[in-house]
């Protein structure tokens, strides 16, 4: 039975001392635990090397959650409607990709889907799927996998930058005709936060770690 | 502080995608089982090669127009210098500055940057590893950003469409564009910012000529 302090650090599968070799410049240290809301930082190039974020699956499960049901909301329902003269148009997430696709873009299409669906879907749903069980202890068949899914896609989630992208394109729409904003739009913002709370919740090493006591119990 | 040494030295490879470290001998990581590599297999030639890439068809995404606006004065093109260069001229600073800034300056300093510390990471360019550093970091982070051209034109392109008056169609440098901007990204991730280090022996003091 691993011991767990109240407030000090996550379990881990080795009580023993461990070390870690900083990703930046490889020196090797030791890693001590830490209180919550304290950060580890390389005693050479000075880049922090892991953190213990207060009640991190707590928070990694609820806004990935959160942000699930924004993703829903966000490719339902349009971001901005333009209305010119007697045509009305509406854009939603994927939209913009199938326009990229009529016009004979078929790469920069997939690009948009990759980017703006696929990444942020499995990176939500995947840090959901791993952090809600691993409350209770409990790894869901194939969490290995969805962790290395997951944190492959991190730097291809692009939602943010789609925001931004809406932002300009309706100062460029504005003199084509009437532009309002849609449920998407505020869908879109509050994914982008949750998203970037869910990540920034729980620390790489600290939701590996997690995962190894739990795979561990399985066997 | 004690004399630190690096992980490599030792035979032991932290894991690119969970931190475990383990002994480069076991070939995977025994907690995730990703493959062990004490440094980002030929990092420096892969960066190489993705900026050369990317390079080479910055031109092309800034020569050639991004998107055609049709309307009932003719149809007229834009590239992503021209596009800025129409904001401006509105008044809408802010706007030309974003779009200035996420598809011009972000990339060309992001490709000088790597190109940069490619050079420092091969021994041709002294400068401290630390500055360094941070400087890969911020290529890491604003990477993405240059991706709003191309998001701005496909929206547009969903939305004018069928406009009663004008229509806006993608440009041949869409492409073009959007393969800089995932070719700088996959230059970054192929670069090891630890052969920044390997370069100065373990416990040297950081302040570099």
């Amino acid at each position: 039975m691993k011991s767990i302090h109240a407030g000090l650090s996550w379990p881990r599968i080795d009580d023993a001392p461990i070390e870690v070799a900083c990703p930046f410049c490889d020196t090797l240290q030791s890693a001590p635990r830490l209180v919550e809301g304290d950060a580890a930082h390389c005693c050479r190039c000075g880049e922090m090397l892991y953190q213990n974020r207060p009640r991190s699956l707590a928070r990694a499960t609820g806004f990935s959650a959160a942000a699930l049901v924004f993703m829903a909301l966000a490719h339902l329902f349009p971001s901005i409607t333009v209305d010119a003269g007697s045509v009305r148009r509406e854009l939603t997430i994927l939209e913009a990709a199938a326009a990229m696709l009529r016009e004979g873009h078929p790469l920069v299409a997939m690009a948009a889907v990759a980017f703006t669906l696929i990444a942020p879907l499995s990176l939500v749903g995947g840090l959901l799927y791993v952090a809600a069980p691993l409350r209770f202890g409990v790894a869901l068949p194939g969490a290995r996998g969805v962790t290395r899914l997951f944190q492959l896609s991190e730097p291809w989630n692009m939602l943010e930058v789609f925001l931004l992208s809406i932002l300009v394109a309706m100062l460029k729409l504005g003199v084509v005709g009437d532009i309002q904003l849609g449920v998407g739009i505020w869908a879109l913002a509050g994914l982008v936060f949750c998203t970037a709370a869910a990540m920034a919740g729980i620390d790489r090493l600290e939701l590996w770690d997690r995962l190894e006591i739990a795979l561990q119990a399985k066997r | 502080m004690k004399h630190s040494r690096s992980a490599a030295a030792l035979g032991l490879a932290s894991c690119h995608l969970c931190g475990k470290l383990s002994p480069i001998v076991l070939g995977r990581c025994p907690r995730c089982g990703s493959r062990l590599h004490l440094r980002k297999p030929h990092s420096l030639e892969r960066t190489w090669c993705f900026l050369f890439a990317a390079g080479a068809l910055y031109f092309p995404a800034n020569l050639l127009p991004i998107m055609a606006v049709g309307g009932l004065g003719g149809t007229s093109y834009d590239t992503i210098m021209s596009g800025v260069i129409n904001f401006w001229r509105k008044g809408d600073l802010l706007v030309a500055g974003i779009i200035f800034t996420a598809s011009i300056l972000i990339p060309i300093l992001k490709m000088l940057a790597l190109i940069w510390l490619c050079l420092a990471a091969g021994g041709r360019v002294q400068a401290s590893p630390k500055a360094l550093t941070r400087l890969y970091h911020l290529t890491e982070l604003v990477g993405r950003w240059s991706m709003v051209d191309v998001f701005v034109v496909a929206i547009l392109v969903a939305l004018v469409q069928v406009g009663a008056l004008s229509t806006v169609l993608p440009g041949p440098a869409i492409l073009s564009f959007a393969a800089v901007v995932v070719l700088t990204m996959f230059a970054a991730m192929s670069f090891d910012p630890r052969l920044l280090w390997d370069r100065w022996a373990p416990g040297d003091p950081v302040s570099m000529p």
